[in-house]
């Protein structure tokens, strides 16, 4: 039997090899903070998108009716929230750099919800919620490469419940007047495209109060550049490699090991993405 | 030796308030204390404002705690409001009078 598995907080993971980061949030923050543009000389220089994509915080998950949950194993989860405003984002990073151009893996615990403002079922209310991962080679970089993972919760008033990836970002914008820093925003809502997986409508549990926690893992290739496939829950994603964003090296960005999350609103509504905990392992 | 965790949250960053404003809902369960700073980033010559903080069982219906703060009057000025004993949430709100606007950066500096 693997050793973790007879860990009680990692026996519900199937780490490769070593492990990364393993990020229980009943600890603190561990490394997360809020994504934020480049910008130079002023705030107001930043590309608009980026200027507001919220803190995270530390939930206990309390409710105005049930009280306190708690997380899945604990008290905490790691919790993003977006600002009650049609579209809007909150979006948290842990940024490493790699030693080893292997396969990594990403596997969490999460759940998401709308705010619970309105005494109503609100199921379409969060209109997606995704993961990323901005990576650039080491040594001699030839790429800079960004694996997005979303689920299409809703848009507008229907219900999608469907993985989406994206191949392409939006071009890059020079940021102030030194010709030294750019940036270009690739979480708008162009370019994503729906896999070929079927719909997961994950459980919701008819109201805004009660969360279910589900599993998320997904695998990247580092060496090959190779965005392999996904699981969810029972949802399992092993065909042909995903698309990705892929856009020649930055100068100061070699061995990148960045993961990121974020949810988006549907309505003028809060959502909320919880974390009980990240694991990333890898084979180096 | 274990150490005091702390965490300071951007609630606002480059934000103009104008009338009523208020934060955004921030969780802070975990927190024995906390401070809220508010800085100017562009504030015009004359301005005078308060804010108050206000506390949360569930981040949606709110309180005042009882605290109250001045807001900053010069470009970059800093002020400070400390609480203590605040429960689940915390925010800062108030109202501007007429045309009277500041832009701020607002950090809430959280410790066990």
């Amino acid at each position: 039997m693997s050793a973790h598995l007879a860990d009680l907080r990692l026996s519900r993971f199937d780490p490769l090899e070593r492990v990364i980061f393993y990020d229980d949030f009943d600890e603190g923050i561990r490394g997360w903070s809020e994504l934020i543009g480049n910008y130079e000389h002023t705030l107001d220089s930043m590309l608009p998108e980026y200027s507001d994509m919220r803190p995270p915080m530390l939930s206990n998950l309390t409710m105005w009716d049930t009280g306190t949950a708690g997380s899945m194993e604990g008290d905490y989860a790691l919790k993003l929230a977006s600002r009650a405003r049609a579209g809007s984002l909150a979006t948290s990073i842990k940024r490493l750099t790699f030693r080893k151009r292997g396969h990594i893996q990403l596997e969490c615990y999460f759940t998401f919800k709308p705010e619970a403002s309105e005494l109503r079922l609100s199921v379409n209310d969060v209109r997606a919620f995704g993961l990323l991962f901005d990576l650039q080679d080491g040594m001699n970089p030839e790429y800079r490469w960004m694996p997005h993972l979303r689920y299409h919760n809703a848009q507008d008033g229907q219900m999608i419940n469907r993985w989406q990836v994206k191949g392409a970002t939006r071009a890059f914008a020079n940021i102030g007047d030194s010709g030294e820093t750019v940036s270009h925003f690739h979480l708008g809502p162009e370019n994503w495209e729906y896999l070929d997986a079927p719909a997961q409508t994950l459980a919701y549990n008819e109201i805004a109060t009660k969360m279910n926690w589900h599993y998320l893992k997904v695998n990247v290739d580092l060496a090959e550049r190779r965005f392999l496939g996904f699981q969810c829950n029972d949802l399992i994603y092993e065909g042909e490699p995903l698309k990705y964003i892929s856009i020649p090296a930055m100068p100061n960005l070699n061995c990148m090991l960045n993961t990121a999350f974020w949810v988006e609103t549907n309505r003028d509504k809060r959502a909320f993405l919880y974390l009980d905990s990240v694991l990333l392992s890898g084979e180096f | 030796m274990a150490v005091r965790r702390s965490y300071t949250a951007t609630v606002e960053r480059n934000v103009r308030w104008a009338g009523e404003f208020a934060t955004e809902p921030y969780e802070a369960a975990w927190a024995s204390e906390a401070i809220f700073f508010v800085r100017a980033l562009d504030v015009a010559p004359g301005f005078s404002g308060t804010a108050v903080v206000q506390i949360s069982a569930d981040g949606i219906h709110w309180a005042d705690e009882g605290a109250s703060f001045d807001l900053p009057t010069t470009k970059d000025q800093a002020t400070f409001c400390k609480v203590s004993h605040f429960g689940g949430w915390l925010r800062i709100r108030g109202a501007l009078p007429g045309s009277e606007s500041i832009t701020v950066l607002v950090s809430l500096a959280l410790k066990e």
